[in-house]
């Protein structure tokens, strides 16, 4: 049984001529161990199917499955680390990283000992007590990381983690995350990353579901097969950027799989 | 009393970018296999060379990487630390930063303080030795916490000692999940609970 399941999803909103369109006939699965990256035009909806994985809002048809059971409502076994990191700017790093434990109705103890767990694994420590403010974007995203860890999610869900940072900092960032996913102790036990840089879903990804304009249809499921850690340089990673790219960019007309990656 | 400055230990280095930034460069040179040239890494990235040059200075600087006709290079600590986990890296930039004069006087003046705290005009003082610009205060006080040498109140602007941590033995490393991983785990002998400089 797959993880999750998508299954025929449409979403509509309101528009000034009525209803548009925005997701026609969506559906792709995510198995136990994937990393899942989502690319697609701006305006796709990739930020909105995410919402939609994790019950923040309601398919106007099709379903998705988590286990077997369908999304109705806020899933509490996935967590999402956003583009904008979402913090509160009056709690601390570790009252930010505690929240969603608070909400899950952890004890005070409990609490203390997990945020202290992913105030280290993701390099926090020593801003245990600083603001958001006090932080660079890098290790303010590092506090949406560690709190959407905390909670050993699942499923985490990435829309656009890196795209507010400096591209030094993205660089460095994304591949921590590479690392902490490539550790069996820590959740979670499948990803999904919404991006719009191509790059960045063939360097990370296990498989690439390609996403075409509005309205939205799945144009191809990419499996990316180059071994970790994957080597930038290589002519097989041009390839398959290259490939994702033109699937875009041409919209329906998919091209032969560059024979390095079948 | 010991001096603060020796007169042939004066700092000049100080860092001009944040540790995410200088830690996404050295991240950039290992897919370039250890050495590329500078132009060549600001490339990669749409970048224009000024605005890696800080990190690169930076990195030199910790003695991480080397430069040459233009090109950068990892030293061994820079392989150690990017072959490093996260915590394991964390670790090895304190004690590259412990080996900065700017550090250095910085917590022995940390220790030599009235009830043991450093506001931000003494920090200051200290970092215009550098002279760097004022500004630069607010990356020291960054690279200090991020390396874990000393605390910061930002309410109160005074730079604190590190409070002693219980040691807490690092769970042993398990073997990586999907394809192997080159990765690294922490080098022996650097999980000790931080200490503040020697008295």
């Amino acid at each position: 049984m797959a993880l999750i399941e998508v299954q025929g999803l449409v979403k509509n909103f309101p528009g000034r001529h009525g209803s548009i369109t925005i997701m026609d006939e969506i559906g792709f699965s995510v198995a136990d161990n994937d990393f899942l990256a989502i690319v697609g035009p701006s305006g796709s909806g990739k930020s909105t199917l995410l919402r939609l994985i994790q019950g923040l809002d309601r398919p106007n048809q099709g379903t998705i499955l988590f286990r077997g059971r369908p999304v109705e409502g806020v899933q509490l076994d996935m967590a999402m680390v956003f583009q904008s990191f979402a913090l509160y700017p009056w709690l601390t790093v570790k009252e930010n990283v505690a929240l969603g434990l608070e909400a899950r109705g952890w004890s005070r103890e409990r609490q203390e000992a997990q945020v202290e767990r992913y105030v280290n694994v993701t390099g926090l420590e020593g801003f245990e007590e600083a603001y958001p403010r006090e932080l660079s974007g890098g290790m303010r995203q590092r506090v949406g990381l560690a709190r959407a860890l905390a909670v050993e999610p699942a499923v985490l869900l990435m829309d656009e983690p890196f795209s507010s940072l400096d591209a030094l900092t993205a660089e460095g960032l994304r591949e921590e995350v590479l690392q902490l996913w490539q550790d069996p102790a820590l959740p979670p036990e499948a990803v999904i990353l919404v991006t719009h840089n191509i790059e960045e879903a063939v360097a990370m990804a296990d498989r690439i579901i390609v996403l075409s304009r509005r309205p939205a249809r799945v144009l191809a499921g990419v499996p990316v097969q180059l071994p970790r850690p994957r080597d930038r340089k290589s002519p097989a990673f041009y390839e398959l950027t290259d490939y994702v790219y033109s699937l875009i960019t041409e919209g329906s007309a998919p091209a032969p799989l560059p024979p390095s990656t079948a | 009393m010991r001096p603060l400055l020796r007169a042939t230990n004066v700092p000049t280095l100080y860092p001009k970018c944040t540790p995410g930034e200088m830690l996404g460069l050295l991240v950039l040179l290992k897919d370039h296999k250890g050495s590329q040239e500078i132009a060549q890494l600001a490339d990669d990235l749409d970048l224009e060379i000024d605005e890696i040059l800080p990190s690169v200075e930076f990195a030199e600087g910790l003695r991480l990487v080397t430069i040459s006709d233009g090109r950068l290079t990892f030293a061994e600590e820079g392989k150690k630390l990017v072959a490093s986990t996260i915590r394991g890296r964390k670790l090895l930039i304190r004690e590259a930063l412990r080996r900065t004069p700017l550090y250095q006087t910085i917590l022995k003046a940390l220790e030599a303080a009235p009830e043991r705290r450093l506001g931000e005009e003494e920090l200051g003082r200290i970092v215009s030795f550098t002279n760097a610009p004022p500004e630069t205060i607010l990356n020291v006080i960054t690279w200090g916490r991020y390396a874990e040498l000393f605390r910061y109140d930002a309410n109160e602007h005074v730079v604190t000692p590190l409070r002693q941590r219980p040691q807490r033995p690092a769970p042993p490393a398990p073997p990586p999940r999907g394809a192997p991983s080159t990765a690294a785990r922490e080098p022996p002998g650097l999980s000790q609970p931080p200490k503040i400089a020697p008295a």
